[in-house]
């Protein structure tokens, strides 16, 4: 339990990155699953699950006033359950963790947004001190939430899945294939928000006759 | 740093205010890192009332303090116009803090300014969703998904995703910064010139042929489906054809039939 504390930090590090601070997109699943991974001593386990978290989140992006999951946290509880876990149940169940703690950290974030309304001061008669004040006060909240977000989640996740994890009856490649089909459905909404199958369909064929080919190489 | 001294006079109900100041032709180095680093930090008290306009008016106060000098009063009341609420593209606000700036030290009125910030919010939010949301970061994000994919280590692939990214990242932060100042209230040309719009068309179908790689080697690699029954095969293909016919409305079904798939597998496992 004592990388619980490393991991709470590296999410809220990254839970900083995802909107208040730089946005370097360290905290997209597979940079952070490889981070995390470094903590818990699996980096192959931290990229095998960032990968698939990051086929999921393709098509979630940080804009605007929209809730979206938070796949920094998420990522991080994900990698940090699944390297408690052993065998081939350590994915599927990491990457459902990350899954459903997405959402759940996406509510966070949205009650982070009405704290801050109230946090910052009213443009009428505001100083250059007040507003400086209370804008690093909103980025250290948010350094906060983030931390704790990944925190409960991790002691959540862990207690919840570690008794499944005996009894996962399919292997690793399986496994893998059982989430790969769900972030299948990510790929075909990214072709149709580049214009769509008929107007993208041969170019998306060019690259996976290039992309199998690859995989003999 | 050049100065010139010219009058100052607001147009607005500020009108009182009229002084002689010297007003920089060009920000200090100084206050040029100082607002491209604190650009970093813009969307830190993000929130429903002024969405991004705190963190824009913080990143505005070294230009600003550089505007004004001594003068504390007038750096205050220009904060007031800038706190006010203001939303862009966290990398294209840089744009806009830049055009600000440039229009406070020419001078501008208060409703000039608040002209210019309304009418720029709108283009530089739709055009960096555009280029950097939906095309700049499923872009590089796919190629390092194919890396991953071709056998590439993971950190590997992270590492090139961090790198790469950043590299269009920070330049256009840099870069509409940069122009922000230099063109002031005539940005809306340069954008227009810079046509993001057909840069982001340019770059869709690298994404989709890099969307392409990612799937071939998935469904025939040691990382994906390759050496598995076809049925792993045909689900893939079905998934694929939901996302593709139903868009973003099949997102969170598929997520929710993956934990339950997962849950059910994992709970029949235990009992038997």
């Amino acid at each position: 339990m004592e990388d619980v504390l490393l991991l709470a930090i590296v999410g809220a590090l990254l839970g900083l990155d995802a909107t208040s601070v730089g946005q370097f997109m360290v905290s997209r699943p597979l940079v952070a699953g490889v981070l995390a991974g470094a903590v818990t001593g699996g980096v192959a386990v931290g990229a095998g699950v960032g990968a698939v978290l990051e086929l999921y989140l393709l098509v979630s992006f940080p804009s605007g006033g929209a809730r979206f999951p938070e796949g920094a946290t998420a990522t991080v509880v994900a990698v940090g359950t699944a390297s408690v876990l052993a065998g081939p149940a350590a994915l599927p169940l990491g990457v459902t963790c990350g899954l459903l703690w997405g959402q759940l950290a996406g509510f966070s974030v949205t009650a982070q947004r009405k704290f801050n309304g109230r946090l910052v001061p009213d443009p009428t008669g505001v100083t250059a001190a007040q507003l400086s004040r209370a804008h690093l006060s909103a980025i250290a909240v948010d350094a906060l939430r983030a931390g704790v977000v990944t925190g409960i989640g991790l002691v959540v996740a862990r207690m919840t899945v570690t008794p499944l994890a005996n009894g996962w009856p399919l292997d690793i490649e399986e496994s893998r294939a059982l989430l790969l089909m769900g972030g299948a459905v990510s790929l075909g909404i990214l072709v149709n928000d580049l214009g769509g199958i008929r107007k993208r369909g041969w170019l998306v064929a060019v690259g996976i006759a290039l992309g199998a080919m690859g995989t003999l190489l | 740093m050049a100065s010139g001294r010219r009058h100052r006079a607001r147009s607005d109900g500020d009108a009182a205010v009229s002084d002689e100041r010297p007003v920089p032709r060009s920000l200090s180095p100084g206050a040029r890192i100082g607002t491209l680093l604190r650009s970093l930090v813009v969307q830190g008290s993000w929130n429903y009332r002024s969405m991004l306009g705190s963190g824009f008016g913080y990143a505005m106060l070294p230009g600003l303090r550089d505007v004004f000098g001594e003068d504390r009063y007038a750096l205050e009341r220009a904060l007031e116009r800038h706190v006010d609420h203001f939303n862009a593209h966290p990398y294209l606000s840089g744009v806009a803090l830049g055009a600000a700036l440039r229009l406070e030290a020419d001078g501008a009125g208060d409703e000039a300014i608040r002209r210019f910030k309304v009418a720029v919010r709108g283009p530089l939010g739709s055009l960096g969703d555009g280029l950097v949301w939906a095309t700049w970061l499923p872009l590089v994000a796919l190629a390092a998904l194919a890396a991953y994919g071709l056998g590439v280590p993971g950190w590997g692939s992270a590492l090139g995703f961090v790198l790469v990214y950043n590299v269009g990242h920070l330049g256009l932060r840099v870069w509409g910064l940069r122009v922000g100042w230099e063109s002031g209230r005539d940005v809306g040309a340069v954008l227009a010139k810079a046509d993001l719009a057909g840069q982001t068309a340019r770059l869709q179908p690298w994404t989709a042929g890099l969307l392409g790689v990612v799937l071939g080697a998935w469904v025939a690699g040691e990382r994906g489906l390759g050496g598995l029954s076809p049925v792993w095969l045909v689900g893939a293909a079905l998934a694929f054809g939901v996302g593709v016919a139903f868009g973003h409305r099949a997102w969170r079904p598929a997520a929710v039939v993956t934990v339950v798939a997962v849950v059910v597998l994992s709970t029949w496992g235990v009992l038997s």
